[in-house]
């Protein structure tokens, strides 16, 4: 944020609370910057104001939850660690797949749109969300969906709050659907040479039990590690027992068939703390000097565009690590540069060539300096106009969150 | 008015596209609900560019603009409630795109769900949206209801399955959205519409690796309400079958009559449950499911991998609906949604309401989802027993909402529940979605009379609260 004051802090209690307080800040005129865990604020452009710093701190818990009915109705400030916690008990989980879940936010999590690299597997958040409750900044709660499971009674309005970063309303209530915990977790970790890469892939997506994420990851030397080995393979495997177990028999002969030996096996809570930490690595751009951008598109694509990236990078003088998502089609782009001058020398031409290089590149973090001069969005989309439209019916005051979206919205 | 939209379509698409006389337009004038509207011109487009342009010279004439998948919608979706233009999707019908290795594909919107299907099955991957009309629905269709079918329980439904749209606006302008775009979510906002806020043109779907074992159980209980007990506790256990289904006796008589599958006549219920997976989960599923089918009560138990004996049962299944024409002429489908621990409740109360109304009530529904579809069976010509019809049915829906649930829960609201949306949602709830409605269609002419209340102002924004 780069509010040229300190914002006030407001922390409401009670849904009304918060729309009572948007309401309040629109006949103002003051920018309101919705806060919940801080693990996200860096997804989209710095606010261009920010008066009031509205905390979902306040609207926190598991309301409704049946087990047997597998669904939760969960108030926006509650924490993804929380949220796992309360439905663990019951064998229950919602995969949000995001970063920092002890900090992070059920709210915030929709709000930015989240969507890691389980998404091929369980679904987005936004596939699992069944209703919600939206403050809105005429002072309106507005709700959407329900506690059913399918339902199409009305607009499917909580999908236009997800990945509205704050822009259009607060989660005050989110519901979802729950699903049954896998009973077994595995993380399989695998070397990959260059010149045994594409067999190792290809064998990948011919395995008969898909994995819950399959990743190549290049650099990130502290997380997911295997020794000697920059670039890995890294595969999740979630499901019972003996599907697990079965997975890694195919997993290794398929390997082997390409070449590859050896496999590292993380089980259980190592397994799911290992993969916490690839995905915290995502928006992870601590010091001043790091670059982070997540490339979408096809999954059949992905690594090459991390490759793509690194050829980037070695042209800027910069260095590069990467994530592949063979699943998703996702790849992230970590950049950093020595030091933080000789990267914001630069910025403008490297963030030209990552415009021109990807179709769909967003920022999602980096250090102050460099983020300064560039759009986090990159591509407009073709449909701005109607997003534009829906901006001003929603925020006619233009209030939330100003300037930080797609297009200056 | 009339004539300048038919002559202008006539001069722009010429006569193949374009159907003008009355006789032409009686088959646009009804879906599968029982009201109908005659429209004033219909066009069969061959393609986007086609029916962009039909939707620019609609609205250019001030006339609304209905599209049509296969009619097949139970609400009144597809009907031009205020006439103007109906545009028919069957000519677009293609599968523009296939891209086997990252499990999508580009469709228009008229192909029928089934066809995408089989098309693919061969590449070893499907469309996991199977509403129970998938022989006749169209994808587009799919998409402006936000379909489901008795598969969405582990599956999700067409909105799960959609990752981008093409659609045409007002000015006969065609957009693209996509799940890959930054910005609001405009594909989620138009996969549920039900034609209100554009023409979609084209549909982005996500494909699935076709599992490698199925198995499809049949359970006998001896009535409806330990059937729904046993459904919750196989959810309980963990367990997500892919389809959890459940048909009463009435229904079970006519179905077995008709498609000969094999149920049991003597049961008051059957629960078809289908497990897919991996092939060392099957045997331990099948078992669990066995097991708490039996601690609820179940009289029989069969099970079958064979995929000829389970397409027999889904094929009738999926044709429940019809095989009651057997029992009586006419009948009323319902589709609320309620938790699903509330179904043993909520059956209960069916079968009271339908008994105070003296009417016969078949039951076959999503279980697994609580998505319910009583059926008040009726002869139209009888006045008496539509007017009951009527009353039951509104019944039935406060029941469901008092227990939790809602109006509909794949079927849509079109026509039909466009009042009873007003049940479940207050005036703060519909005004966010009339915003929405403005932005995409100010001039309410994109299917108008669906969705949202007639009368209400929910179109209309409250003033902003004054803006400084």
């Amino acid at each position: 944020m780069t509010a040229s004051v300190t914002p006030r802090i407001v922390k409401p209690s009670a849904a009304a609370d918060a729309a009572a307080t948007l309401a309040a800040c629109a006949r103002d005129g003051a920018a309101v910057v919705i806060v919940g865990g801080s693990t996200l604020q860096s997804l989209g452009n710095a606010p261009s104001r920010c008066d009031v710093a509205v905390h979902t701190g306040g609207l926190c818990g598991v309301r409704d939850y049946d087990p047997r009915d597998m669904t939760a109705g969960i108030d926006g400030g509650t924490t993804l660690s929380e949220i796992a916690r309360v439905l663990g008990e019951h064998g229950q989980w919602i995969p949000f797949d995001a970063p920092f879940a002890a900090r992070a936010t059920a709210g915030g999590t929709l709000a930015a749109g989240w969507a890691g690299p389980r998404r091929a597997t369980y679904g987005r958040p936004r596939d699992l969300l069944i209703g919600s409750t939206i403050a809105l900044a005429d002072g309106t709660l507005a709700r959407a969906g329900g506690m059913v499971v399918k339902n199409v009674t009305g607009y499917d309005m909580s999908k236009l709050y997800v990945g509205s970063l704050g822009t259009l309303g607060l989660i005050a209530r989110a519901n979802f659907k729950t699903l049954p915990l896998p009973g077994a977790r595995r993380l399989a970790i695998a070397p990959l040479a260059p010149d045994l890469r594409e067999r190792a892939i290809a064998a990948i997506g011919g395995l008969a039990i898909e994995p819950a994420a399959a990743l190549v990851l290049d650099g990130f030397a502290r997380i997911a590690r295997y020794p000697h080995a920059a670039e890995r393979l890294v595969l999740l495997f979630e499901g019972s027992e003996a599907v697990v177990e079965r997975a890694t028999r195919d997993l290794r002969s398929a390997l082997g068939r390409a070449g590859i030996a050896e496999t590292l096996l993380h089980d259980g809570d190592a397994a799911a703390q290992t993969f916490a930490e690839i995905v915290d690595a995502y928006v992870d751009a601590s010091g001043e000097r790091t670059l982070i951008y997540r490339s979408t598109g096809l999954p059949s694509t992905a690594w090459t565009r991390t490759r793509t990236g690194e050829a980037l990078a070695h042209t800027h003088g910069l260095h590069a690590e990467s994530i592949a998502d063979l699943r998703t089609g996702d790849a992230i782009l970590r950049f950093s540069a020595r030091t933080v001058a000789a990267f914001t020398a630069k910025i403008a031409a490297f963030d030209a060539g990552v415009r021109g290089a990807f179709e769909h590149a967003t920022v999602l973090a980096g250090g102050a300096a460099l983020r300064a001069s560039i759009d986090a969005w990159g591509t407009v989309p073709s449909t701005i106009a109607t997003m534009r439209a829906i901006k001003a019916r929603f925020d006619p005051a233009g209030i939330l969150a100003p300037g930080r979206y797609v297009g200056a919205i | 008015m009339v004539t300048s939209l038919a002559s202008r379509l006539l001069e722009a698409l010429g006569p193949d596209t374009v159907r003008s006389s009355p006789e032409d337009l009686a088959v646009y004038a009804y879906d599968a609900y029982s009201e109908g509207y005659l429209p004033t011109a219909a066009v069969i487009p061959r393609d986007a560019r086609e029916a962009a342009l039909a939707v620019r010279i609609a609205f250019e004439c001030g006339e609304p603009v209905v599209p049509r998948g296969a009619g097949s919608g139970l609400c009144g979706g597809a009907i031009p409630a205020r006439g103007g233009l109906v545009v028919s999707m069957v000519r677009m019908n293609r599968i523009l795109e296939l891209d086997v290795r990252n499990r999508r594909a580009r469709v228009q919107p008229g192909l029928i769900n089934l066809d995408l299907s089989r098309a693919i099955a061969g590449h070893g991957i499907f469309y996991a949206p199977d509403p129970s009309s998938q022989k006749v629905s169209t994808i587009g269709g799919n998409v402006g209801t936000n379909a489901g079918g008795p598969h969405c329980l582990s599956y999700g439904t067409t909105t799960n399955h959609v990752l981008g749209v093409e659609y045409v606006d007002g000015a006969g302008v065609i957009h693209h959205t996509s799940l890959d775009d930054s910005g609001y979510d405009l594909t989620g906002l138009l996969v549920g519409s039900e034609g209100t806020l554009g023409l979609v043109t084209s549909v982005d779907v996500r494909l699935m690796t076709l599992p490698e074992s199925v198995r499809v159980g049949l359970a006998a209980f001896p009535d409806v309400e330990s059937a729904s007990e046993a459904v919750s506790a196989i959810i309980a256990a963990g367990i997500v079958p892919t389809a959890l289904e459940i048909m009463d006796k009435l229904i079970t008589g006519a179905v077995e009559a008709h498609y000969h599958a094999g149920f049991p006549l003597d049961a008051g219920a059957v629960l078809l449950v289908e497990i897919a997976g991996p092939r060392d989960d099957m045997a331990a599923g099948e078992a669990a499911i066995a097991r708490i089918a039996q601690t609820h009560g179940a009289i029989s138990w069969r099970s079958s991998a064979d995929p000829q004996e389970r397409e027999a049962l889904w094929a009738s299944r999926k044709g429940a609906a019809g095989a009651l024409g057997r029992i009586a002429p006419n009948y009323y489908i319902q589709d609320a949604c309620v938790p699903r621990t509330k179904l043993p409740a909520v059956i209960h109360e069916i079968d009271r309401i339908a008994h105070d109304y003296d009417l016969p009530v078949g039951n076959v529904f999503h279980a697994g989802d609580g998505n319910l579809h009583p059926l008040l069976c009726f002869d139209r010509r009888d006045t008496r027993a539509v007017r009951a019809v009527v009353e039951a049915g509104t019944e039935i829906l406060a029941t469901c909402i008092a227990m939790g649930g809602t109006i509909s829960g794949e079927h849509g609201i079109g026509y039909e529940k466009r009042d009873a949306i007003s049940l479940v949602f207050g005036a703060d709830d519909l005004a966010a979605m009339g915003r929405v409605r403005d932005v995409f269609d100010p001039h309410r002419l994109f299917n108008p009379d669906k969705i949202f209340p007639t009368g209400a102002v929910c179109g209309e924004v409250r003033a902003p609260a004054a803006v400084a």
